[in-house]
C-alpha cells in the first residue's frame, strides 16, 4: 500500500528517482575530462618579442598549458572581468605573473607549470642539457581507474539518497502521521506496531533498491562506470548505511511536533552532512581540524568505504574504524529513536 | 446476556494544566445507542479516549464487553470499531482501498462492498480520498468503524461540521448500526442529535456525568416541562417590570424572552395581560416543550453552545 501510494506521488517520485540521476548526468558530464578543465594562462604580449620569449612559449606548449596571448588592454579588460586565473607580463629583463586572488587553486597549479616551462626554456637558451621532470599519474586511493569525476561522485549520490531517504522520508513520514493522526487511528486497531514499522522500513529498503539500481545502470551506460569490488561488499554497506540513517530520521522525529519543525531540524542536520562529507567534492584543503571532525561524522566515513569497494575493489578489511563508527552512529541514533518514539 | 458493553467505575484523568475526566460512573447496555452529551471541554472526547486504550486513565476501571485492557487488549481491539474525531487519510487513497487497508487489519472482517453500501459510497468507491466532501470522508470514516463488524462502535462528534442534509445521513447509517443489534456509544454537542439518535444520554460538563436517562425522561424530570417563547421583532428588550408582575423567572436570549412554565395553559391568559399593562412590544408567541437545552441550561446554568 505504501509503495502504490508512493508511486502517486509524482513529486516525490522525481525527486528519489530521477533527482540524483540528473545530477549524476549533469555533473559528470560538465566535468567529464578526468582532472578538471585544462589550465590556462594569460600571456600579455611583449612590446619587442626575442627569443627568449619564443622560447617560453615553446615550453609552456610543451607543458600542456594553454597560452592565451593577448596584448596589454585586452589582458587588463580579461583581466578585470575577472575571468583570467594566471597572467604572464613582461617585467624588465624577465616576467612577472599575477595570479586571481579568487581562483587560488587554479593560478596556483598554473604558477607552478609556468615556473617549470620557464625553467626549460632557461636550459635551452642556455645549452645547457635540459632538467628532467618527475612524471605524474593521476589515479583513485586503489589503483583501479583514471579518478573520473562521474565514478567519484556516483557514490556520492548513493550515499546522499540514503541520507535524504532517513531524514527526509521516513522521519518526515513519522511527524506528520503523528501530527495529522494517523498512528492513532492505527492505534486502535489490533495491528502491532512492530509490523507497521517492519511495513515502514521494507518499503524504505525497496525505495533505496530501486533508486540505486537506477543510478548504477545509468553510471554504466552513460559512463562506463561499473562496481569494481564485490556486489555483497557494496550490498553490505548499504544495508549498514540504510539502518543508520533511518535510525538518524526515526531519531530526529521524536523532536519535532509538526512538519514544519522538523523540516528545520532535518535540514539543519542534513546540509552540514550534504557539505562536508565529500559528496560532490572532497575536503582536503579544509583545516585539519575540521577533517578530523567529519571524519568522525557517519557520512564520510561510510562514503569513503563506498567508494574504495565501488571505484576501487577494495575489501571491507582496511574500512573496519570508518564502518564502526558509522555502526555507532546508527546504533546512538536507535537508543534515542527508541526513547523519544511516541505515537501520539 | 445481560453482561454491559461498557462499564466504567470512578474514571479519572488529569492532564498539566486541567482535570479531564473528574471520575466517571457509566454503564451502556448492548445493544443500545447511547450519548455523551456536553459542550465542547465537558471531558467527552478524553472519555471516549481513555475507553478505547488511546490515553491511560489515572485510576478508575474500565470493562469493555466484560474484558480489560490490562489483560484483553487485542482482543479489545478487535471487537471495538472506533471513529475519531478526526480521521486524517492519505489524499490519494480511494474509499475501497481505505476499508480493504484497514480490514486488513483484523481476523474477522465485513466485505468492503457491503460496507461502501452500507454507506453509500459506491459510486465514489475508487475516487481519491481528497475529492470527496466532508460528508463522504465522514461516511468513509463510519464505515471503517465497521471494518471488523464490531459488537461495539466509538463515535466521537460524528457531525461535526457537517451540514444539515450531510447530517441526516450519517445518523441513518448509525440507526443502521443499531438495527444490526451493535452497541454505539457517542459523543455529540448537539441537542438534537442527541435526542434523536440515542436510546440514552449521560450529560457531562467539566469533567462529570451530571444526568443519566433516556432524553424524554431527563426532560421529564424537569420540574417545568414547557416553555412559553415571546419573541421580538429585533434585540429583546429587559423584561424588570414584567417578570415581576408575573411572578417568575424570564430567561432574556438574543431576540427572544424564554419562560419555563409546569402549566403553560394557565399561564398564558396572565401573561398576555401583563404584555398589555406593560406594553411588550412582542411579535409571536410559541409554546413549545422542553429540550435537552433546557434540561442542561437547568442543571448548569449555562447554555451548551457557551
Amino acid at each position: 500500500m505504501e509503495w502504490r501510494l508512493y508511486s502517486r506521488d509524482r513529486v516525490a517520485m522525481f525527486w528519489t528517482m530521477a533527482f540524483p540521476v540528473i545530477l549524476l548526468l549533469g555533473f559528470g558530464t560538465i566535468f567529464r575530462d578526468s582532472g578538471g578543465p585544462k589550465l590556462a594562462v594569460v600571456r600579455v604580449a611583449a612590446l619587442a618579442p626575442g627569443p627568449q620569449d619564443a622560447a617560453l612559449d615553446q615550453a609552456l606548449g610543451d607543458l600542456q598549458l594553454k597560452v592565451v596571448a593577448l596584448s596589454r588592454a585586452e589582458a587588463e579588460a580579461r583581466w578585470a572581468r575577472g575571468e583570467t586565473a594566471a597572467q604572464l607580463e613582461p617585467d624588465g629583463e624577465g616576467y612577472r605573473l599575477r595570479l586571481n586572488s579568487y581562483l587560488m587553486a587554479q593560478a596556483g597549479a598554473t604558477a607552478g607549470l609556468v615556473n617549470q616551462a620557464w625553467l626549460v626554456a632557461q636550459a635551452r637558451l642556455s645549452g645547457a642539457p635540459e632538467p628532467r621532470r618527475i612524471p605524474l599519474q593521476v589515479e583513485s586511493p586503489g589503483r583501479k581507474r583514471s579518478a573520473n569525476y562521474a565514478s567519484f561522485l556516483l557514490p556520492g549520490l548513493l550515499g546522499l539518497n540514503l541520507v535524504s531517504m532517513g531524514l527526509f522520508s521516513v522521519g518526515m513520514v513519522n511527524v506528520s502521521y503523528r501530527e495529522k493522526g494517523k498512528f492513532r487511528r492505527l492505534a486502535v486497531t489490533p495491528l502491532p506496531k512492530w509490523i507497521f514499522l517492519l511495513g515502514q522500513v521494507l518499503h524504505r529498503l525497496t525505495v533505496t533498491v530501486v533508486q540505486a539500481a537506477i543510478l548504477l545502470l545509468v553510471g554504466y551506460l552513460v559512463f562506463g562506470i561499473a562496481n569494481q569490488g564485490s556486489f555483497l561488499n557494496l550490498a553490505l554497506i548499504m544495508a549498514l548505511g540504510t539502518g543508520c540513517f533511518m535510525a538518524f530520521g526515526f531519531a530526529l522525529s521524536g523532536f519535532a511536533e509538526t512538519s514544519e519543525g522538523y523540516a528545520a531540524i532535518s535540514n539543519l542536520v542534513f546540509f552540514p552532512l550534504m557539505m562536508l562529507s565529500g559528496v560532490y567534492f572532497t575536503l582536503d584543503s579544509a583545516p585539519v581540524w575540521l577533517q578530523h571532525v567529519v571524519a568522525g561524522m557517519p557520512l564520510a566515513p561510510f562514503l569513503k568505504a563506498l567508494r574504495a569497494v565501488f571505484n576501487d575493489g577494495a575489501g571491507l578489511a582496511g574500512h573496519g574504524l570508518g564502518l564502526g563508527i558509522v555502526a555507532t552512529w546508527g546504533l546512538a541514533a536507535f537508543l534515542l529513536a527508541v526513547k523519544r518514539f511516541r505515537w501520539a | 446476556m445481560s453482561l454491559p458493553a461498557l462499564r466504567l467505575r470512578g474514571l479519572r484523568k488529569t492532564f498539566p494544566k486541567v482535570v479531564a475526566v473528574a471520575g466517571v460512573d457509566l454503564d451502556v447496555a448492548q445493544g443500545e445507542v447511547f450519548g455523551l452529551l456536553g459542550p465542547n471541554g465537558a471531558g467527552k472526547t478524553t472519555t471516549l479516549e481513555v475507553i478505547e486504550g488511546l490515553t491511560e486513565a489515572d485510576s478508575g476501571e474500565i470493562e469493555i464487553l466484560g474484558l480489560t485492557w490490562a489483560r484483553n487488549g487485542r482482543e479489545i481491539r478487535s471487537r471495538i470499531g472506533v471513529q475519531l474525531q478526526s480521521t486524517s487519510l492519505f489524499n490519494k487513497i480511494t474509499p475501497r482501498e481505505s476499508l480493504d487497508l484497514y480490514g486488513s487489519y483484523y481476523p474477522k472482517r465485513r466485505s468492503t462492498e457491503d460496507l461502501l453500501k452500507l454507506v453509500q459510497l459506491e459510486e465514489k468507491a475508487d475516487a481519491y480520498h481528497i475529492t470527496l466532501s466532508g460528508g463522504q470522508q465522514q461516511r468513509l470514516a463510519l464505515a471503517m468503524a465497521l471494518v471488523n463488524d464490531p459488537e461495539l462502535v466509538f463515535l466521537d462528534e460524528p457531525t461535526t461540521g457537517l451540514d444539515p442534509q450531510a447530517r441526516r445521513g450519517l445518523w441513518d447509517v448509525v440507526r443502521s448500526m443499531k438495527a444490526e443489534g451493535r452497541t454505539v456509544v457517542l459523543t455529540t454537542h448537539y441537542m438534537d442529535e442527541a435526542e434523536a439518535l440515542c436510546d440514552r444520554l449521560a450529560i457531562m460538563d467539566h469533567g462529570k456525568v451530571i444526568a443519566t436517562g433516556t432524553p424524554a425522561s431527563l426532560i421529564a424530570d424537569l420540574a417545568i416541562p414547557s416553555v412559553v417563547e415571546l419573541t421580538f421583532d429585533g434585540p429583546a428588550p429587559e423584561p424588570g417590570a414584567f417578570a415581576t408582575d408575573l411572578g417568575l423567572a424570564v430567561e432574556r436570549r438574543a431576540d427572544l424572552w424564554e419562560i419555563p412554565t409546569p402549566d403553560p395553559k394557565a399561564l398564558l391568559p396572565r401573561l398576555l395581560e401583563a404584555a398589555e399593562t406593560r406594553a411588550v412590544p412582542f411579535q409571536q408567541v410559541h409554546i413549545r416543550r422542553a429540550t435537552l437545552e433546557d434540561v442542561f441550561l437547568h442543571r448548569t446554568g449555562r447554555s451548551l453552545r457557551e
